[in-house]
């Protein structure tokens, strides 16, 4: 059985990666019935019937405490994104967003640092030491530096996910073998051309997969961030939700966090591999 | 040779197991959980000094105290990982009451009076308040002194244009003081007194002007008080002889020895003396038994109690599923419900108060 050469067949191998799902559902569903038993009104662990109540609480109504939400009315749809959990989504999505397109300039940071000696050491040794502060235990700092509304829930990603990617393609930028750079160079390109047709081409799907790699370092960061202070977004609706054991809420929230990093994780690997079809690497 | 080396873990668990189960018929054990809150301390106090044990020996119970925050210690206690919890009547209510777990309450413990505080900059008034945000953490005493603040100052009908901002209250201080450009919130000691020392900063608004509304309370799970062998009824015992054994103590005649003792429950939130006894001077702590027992058993309390579920059936406290305020019955000691009589899982009691008060424990 445990062969490094064994070969399972279609049924086994779709039993065996869908075994622990199953498992992990029907360890849920028991611990809730029994809980049930005792308790019938028990919130901790939600039944299923709870579970679709807060499911369709969450995805088609919208945020009771909501000053301007109108009657809940119209197709399904409609009712779908004036309800909370796509607001919510709305919300944390802004704040993604920027993090990711501030990604931009810490790659190209990271790649003139590995190309220009003299920018290199300007910044490496201020990067290795800020790559290892723990944004969270400076927090009272970032509240001075960029007050507690949307900037600082960005800048706390920024700061926390930056100098890792930064860090990283600059070491990508130094792996490019140096005869490439010396063959470009004899070919006539100037430095410019070396760095962005040569190296730049080679190492962008690495850095994309580094991003990839960071996807839960940033969600991490924007959740520790809509936790501290904010008004909307899914984190903040969970942290709200917590101080009153709305557990049957949350759950479908985690779940949907789950699916929407999965498909920005997928389609960054599809966007890799429809870009660099060249790049076999994972 | 792994195997043997398992086999012998095993059996040397095995072993141990049974050598640590005691000879005798063993103590029934309860757990405390209470949280850092200038009221709910002095349990730490009572643990380390013995008093609790003392209590604990007579009565033939074990009591082990646990330190939680405070959010934590909720769920422990409606997930009925511990027996009794320190919390406020309004968590009482929407933590464990509307979740269907029978809660008790055994001792009333203090009442706010004036740890939470509506502080503002930049000379802002109460009636300026809407449009502008507020920090606060919402769905708890915080909003309700906030929603309160508003309403006796006749602004009901603006509480809704006021933007909440939820902060999370382990960073609720240093973001207020950080960013000078909030210019509301509404939070509780010890961060309310950081929060007073900055300039420009003005406090419209504290718990003091509505007394007995925030009652800080030992809650007891009551399928554990009711238990057939009276054991739950010994522990409740057991934890209001300590509990006004330590008041008294805290409550001696000004002095070194007094000092002392609270100095040592200061040490439970890593507090000082100084500190502690300001927190002390804005909360009713009601040192003496009677004093307790008046409080829980005076209609007045039916009043406040009443403002309390309101706001939590406004904001869908008590369950998103409950069609009325009423869902949720409330008993006092003189019997009365409020809400349904089919349906109580709130009791107030004020027995051991009065038996305290009287000597009987």
């Amino acid at each position: 059985m445990l062969r490094i050469d064994a070969s399972p067949n279609r049924i086994t191998t779709w039993t065996l990666s869908w075994f622990l799902f199953a498992a992990g559902i029907a360890l849920y569903f028991y611990t809730s019935h029994s809980r049930h038993i005792e308790n019938p009104e028990d919130k901790v662990v939600p039944s299923l019937t709870q579970l679709a109540q807060g499911t369709a609480d969450a995805f088609l109504k919208p945020d009771s405490e909501q000053k301007d939400a109108g009657p809940a009315e119209g197709s399904l749809p409609a009712k779908f994104f004036s309800s909370m959990l796509w607001t919510d989504t709305v919300a944390s999505s802004k704040r993604f967003a920027w993090s990711m397109a501030l990604l931009v300039p810490a790659v190209l940071l990271g790649l003139h640092m590995g190309m220009f000696p003299i920018i290199g050491t300007f910044f490496l040794r201020f990067i290795l030491f800020f790559d290892k502060i723990i944004a969270l235990s400076v927090l009272p700092i970032l509240f001075i530096a960029f007050g507690i509304d949307e900037l600082s829930k960005v800048m706390l990603i920024v700061i926390g996910v930056t100098p890792t990617i930064i860090l990283d393609s600059f070491n990508l930028t130094k792996s490019v073998p140096p005869e490439q750079i010396v063959k470009g160079f004899t070919l006539g390109a100037h430095d410019f051309g070396v760095t962005y047709r040569i190296v730049m081409k080679q190492i962008l799907p690495r850095v994309l997969n580094s991003i990839r790699l960071n996807l839960k370092s940033i969600m991490l960061f924007l959740f520790a961030g809509e936790m501290i202070a904010s008004q909307d977004g899914l984190a903040f609706r969970i942290a709200l939700l917590r101080r009153h054991m709305g557990m049957n809420v949350i759950i479908p929230y985690v779940l949907w966090v789950a699916l929407l990093l999965f498909l920005v994780d997928l389609t960054m690997r599809l966007l890799n591999k429809k870009i660099h079809p060249w790049f076999r690497e994972a | 040779m792994p195997n043997r080396a398992l086999a012998f873990i095993l059996t040397s668990l095995l072993v141990s197991a049974c050598g640590s189960k005691p000879a005798a018929a063993p103590k029934p054990s309860f757990v405390v959980g209470w949280s850092v809150y200038v009221g709910w301390n002095p349990w730490y106090y009572m643990a380390k000094s013995g008093i609790l044990n003392k209590w604990a020996d007579k009565y033939n119970v074990a009591i082990r105290v646990q330190r939680f925050d405070y959010a934590p210690s909720l769920d422990a206690f409606v997930a009925k990982n511990i027996d009794a919890c320190a919390m406020t009547n309004m968590e009482a209510l929407d933590m464990p009451a509307s979740a269907n777990i029978d809660t008790t309450s055994i001792i009333t413990g203090d009442y706010s009076n004036g740890n939470d505080a509506l502080m503002t900059r930049h000379d802002l008034k109460l009636d300026q308040l809407p449009g502008h945000k507020v920090l606060l953490v919402e769905k708890t005493v915080s909003q309700y002194l906030f929603e309160r603040a508003l309403t006796l100052n006749g602004l009901e009908k603006k509480i809704d244009q006021v933007k909440l901002v939820n902060t999370s209250d382990s960073d609720i201080a240093t973001a207020f003081i950080g960013d000078t450009s909030q210019d509301a919130v509404v939070t509780w000691k010890p961060m309310v007194s950081q929060i007073a020392k900055q300039k420009d900063v003005k406090t419209l608004f504290n718990s003091s002007q509505i007394p007995g509304e925030i009652v800080d309370l030992m809650v007891v799970r009551t399928d554990i008080l009711k238990r057939p062998d009276g054991s739950g009824e010994r522990f409740a015992k057991a934890l209001a002889g300590a509990w006004y054994e330590t008041t008294k103590l805290m409550s001696g005649p000004a002095g070194a020895d007094t000092d002392k003792v609270l100095k040592e429950i200061a040490a439970g939130s890593e507090d000082t003396l100084e500190s502690y006894k300001e927190q002390l001077s804005t909360t009713n702590l009601f040192y003496a038994p009677q004093a307790a027992a008046d409080f829980t058993t005076n209609p007045e309390f039916k009043t406040k109690m009443n403002l309390v579920r309101q706001f939590c059936f406004n904001h869908a406290l008590l369950g998103a599923n409950t069609k009325s305020v009423d869902d949720v019955g409330i008993q006092f000691p003189d019997g009365s419900v409020q809400g349904s009589k089919d349906r109580i899982t709130l009791r107030f009691n004020a027995n051991y108060m009065q038996m305290a008060a009287q000597g009987k424990l």
